[in-house]
């Protein structure tokens, strides 16, 4: 990243712990989970029948009928969480559309409503062609741009879950070069039949609420939600007088090249892209107070990111909290890393390590200290945020106060 | 948005598409102002009267070992099987280049929607016993480009991006940023699609067959960049550089000439163009430029989101030393993009 600090000047978010910012927030100091029994689809036939759901969600408290109908459920996400971020920071407006851009990340996208539609045609039966409008993951970051008029750089990254991490760190890549003024950057994804039956089929979901790093951990929890935060050059946000929430430090991406599935066991490539986010902060490993892990609950995952955290921080890693906070929000895919930056954001702001919740006993390979007792005081002003995807792809954050 | 690019340059590309392997078979339709686009099937749901790109010709097992090939969606063969041909056609020993400083950064449209329909399908049909967890991998978009860095070895940045007929384009931008901030001293980047029978029922039943799904297509086009001190200290030939982007996410109404003078800022007059997406249904964009030569592959081997790559890898082919290019991609309500190339290597020139 360029020397520019690039700065945080607008939070949205919706999902299944808040409907915005500050609800969110409320549930993160308090440690609520939003995991429960769905109702969003039939899940009788799996051994899971749980997850991070929008409960008593209506699109039409938020859209016309219209544009309701049009709208996938991730696109509905996506608009009410970017609409909030850009609401709060106040940037629209201030600078030329074309200067201002959309930096997205996406799952599963608007595949809730697509599988009906093939549900329909399967069975021959007549089905609305506006299911299909949200199939493609880029729908939401067009549906974003058009919306609020931003005619600059608009960009859907697409790997899996870290997705809207990578997206971020894009957005604030944008800016820090002097590309974009400013850029909405996030991602937005929701429950699907295909991803609740797809881990289901790994057997990766666990059938009580995921407990990360834990004894006995199964899996995941599948969640849905979308978060955006509005970047901009900290210069510029300064003299336009925004509030600054916190700033992108820096970034770092890379393959695994290992497997589609499974993570690289020594966590090796896990701990290069974080030691190489560092760098991109220009900053130290000892400057980091604590971690916002991927933190799925899977027994693989959990593991490979203690021994990742060991390559990164060595002897000081017992005072590196590694936390998650998806026993909180579930495993919301496309927007898991967007929700985790907000969450690092609030936090760092607040002055905490949130607390891991749903905790069983501890696991002798998941050997760190991962805030399962209680949400911590801290006076860091450096977090990390990772995020790990299918296809061995890994994203990692920093973010600072 | 304008980018400025530095010092990168295009060392290899490669296709597979409609036309069969390569770049050579898309430059003979050129010449001979044909096509390879044939008629959909009769039995294919909403492709009555239609034509469209499928790759027949295209057997992945050419490319990769059997047993690999089944595991990966048909996507992922492309990109894996163009990938292999690209970092053969730069002359690039995996061996003798540290895997964490080359990447690929791909443009996927359809990519993991096959893998998805028949996953979901197996649920439809037949419950939790129908579901087959070997499809549920590939049904991620970024399926392509992971199972390309799996085949290939590619440790380095790795990305997968979909915007609309854009796709490849937005790939490529992310692909010369990396290699600008050395994160990576080569990157593959392109685009990959597939095309399946299914997807002409749905494009018929939102209308986009008579629309911007007629003669669609599929394959993948992969560029290797490089940035030029590492192609300089392998001694290979640099078959284009890179000279500039610039990309607008919309064209609001009553707005719409700063954003195509933002886009073209300098760059509306070259020697050749190659338009991309639907931007030769764009008179705002096609009024601008001015060329010896223009083509767009929509017409030739098929239109399809991450086309991109193919465009780009077609128009390096067709630049000599010293000429320029200009590839101007376009999707029906944005994004667009307008990517500046030279031809050969300006060292020896």
């Amino acid at each position: 990243m360029a020397a520019n600090r690039v700065v945080i000047t607008g939070l949205g978010v919706f999902c299944g712990v808040g409907k915005n910012s500050a609800e969110f927030s409320s549930s993160l100091l308090n440690g609520n989970s939003g995991i429960t029994a769905l109702d969003l689809f039939d899940v009788s036939a799996f051994p899971s029948r749980i997850g991070c759901q929008i409960k008593g969600y209506d699109p039409l408290d938020y859209f016309d009928r219209r544009s309701a109908r049009k709208l996938s459920r991730a696109d509905q996400f996506g608009l009410i969480a970017a609409g909030e971020a850009l609401q709060n920071s106040a940037v629209n407006g201030y600078y030329s559309p074309y200067e201002i851009g959309v930096s997205m990340g996406a799952g599963a996208a608007g595949m809730f409503q697509s599988e009906q539609w093939l549900r329909a045609h399967l069975s021959g039966e007549d089905s609305s062609p506006v299911l299909l409008r949200g199939i493609l993951p880029d729908k939401t970051a067009s549906e974003i741009a058009l919306r609020f008029g931003l005619a600059g750089y608009q960009g859907t990254i697409t790997t899996a879950c870290s997705s809207s991490a990578t997206a971020i760190g894009w957005g604030a890549d944008l800016v820090a070069t002097g590309q974009q003024k400013a850029v909405v950057a996030g991602g937005s994804d929701t429950l699907s039949l295909l991803t609740f039956c797809g881990f289901n089929s790994l057997k990766v979901v666990d059938p009580e609420p995921c407990s990360p790093f834990s004894l006995g951990r199964q899996g995941i929890s599948l969640g849905e939600g979308a978060a955006f935060m509005v970047l901009e050059n900290e210069q510029d946000a300064m003299a336009r007088g925004a509030r600054i929430y916190g700033a992108i430090l820096g970034y770092a991406l890379a393959g695994e090249a290992f497997h589609m599935t499974a993570p690289e066991p020594t966590g090796s490539t896990a701990a290069r892209v974080m030691r190489d986010a560092i760098a991109a902060a220009g900053i130290e490993a000892d400057q980091v107070g604590w971690v916002n892990a991927h933190g799925t609950g899977t027994p693989l995952n959990d593991v490979v990111e203690s021994n990742a955290m060991k390559l990164v921080f060595g002897e000081r890693v017992a005072r590196v909290p590694l936390i998650s906070t998806k026993a909180m929000t579930g495993h919301c895919l496309g927007a898991a890393g967007a929700i985790e930056a907000l969450a690092t954001v609030i936090a760092l702001n607040e002055h905490i390590v949130p607390r891991t919740l749903n905790y069983r006993g501890r696991d002798p390979e998941c050997d760190l200290d991962y805030c399962h007792d209680e949400k911590r005081q801290t006076d860091s002003i450096v977090a990390m945020s990772n995020s790990f995807a299918f296809g061995g792809n890994i994203t990692s954050l920093v973010l600072g106060i | 948005m304008n980018t400025l690019i530095k010092d990168i340059v295009i060392t290899g590309y490669s296709a597979i598409t409609s036309a069969g392997s390569g770049i050579e078979p898309i430059l003979e339709l050129l010449r001979t102002n044909g096509d390879a686009l044939i008629p959909v099937p009769d039995d294919v749901p909403g492709g009555l009267g239609q034509r469209w790109g499928k790759a027949l010709s295209f057997k992945a097992t050419d490319f990769i070992a059997p047993l690999k090939a089944r595991k990966m969606d048909r996507c992922s063969q492309f990109a894996v099987a163009a990938s292999g041909l690209a970092l053969k056609d730069a002359g690039i020993d995996l061996q003798s280049i540290a895997p964490e400083r080359i990447g690929i950064a791909l443009g996927c449209g359809f990519g993991g929607v096959a893998n998805s329909a028949e996953f979901l399908a197996g649920y439809f049909n037949g419950g939790v016993n129908g579901l087959a967890p070997m499809l549920f991998p590939n049904t991620v978009s970024n399926a392509p480009a992971s199972n390309a860095s799996i085949e290939h070895g590619l440790k380095g940045p790795n990305v997968t991006l979909v915007q609309r007929f854009c796709s490849a384009e937005s790939a490529f931008m992310m692909a010369c940023r990396f290699i600008n901030e050395g994160r990576a001293d080569i990157m593959l980047t392109g685009g990959a699609d597939d095309l399946m029978p299914l997807m002409m029922a749905g494009f018929a039943a939102t209308g986009q067959l008579r629309r911007y799904a007629a003669c669609f297509g599929e394959g993948s086009g992969i560029l290797v960049l490089e940035s030029a001190r590492h192609a300089a200290l392998r001694g290979v030939e640099i078959k284009g550089v890179v000279e500039g982007i610039s990309t607008v996410g919309l064209l609001p109404k009553g707005n719409e000439l700063e954003g195509v003078d933002r886009l073209l800022s300098g760059s509306d007059s070259s020697d050749v163009v190659s338009l991309s997406g639907t931007a030769s249904e764009n008179p705002l964009l096609v009024q601008r430029v001015r060329a010896e030569s223009s083509f767009d592959l929509s017409r030739v081997t098929g239109r399809s989101l991450a086309m991109g790559g193919v465009s780009m890898a077609v128009q390096l082919a067709c630049l000599n030393k010293r000429r320029t290019g200009l590839h101007l991609a376009a999707s029906p309500e944005g994004p667009y993009y307008a990517i500046r190339f030279s031809g050969g290597n300006p060292v020896q020139s």
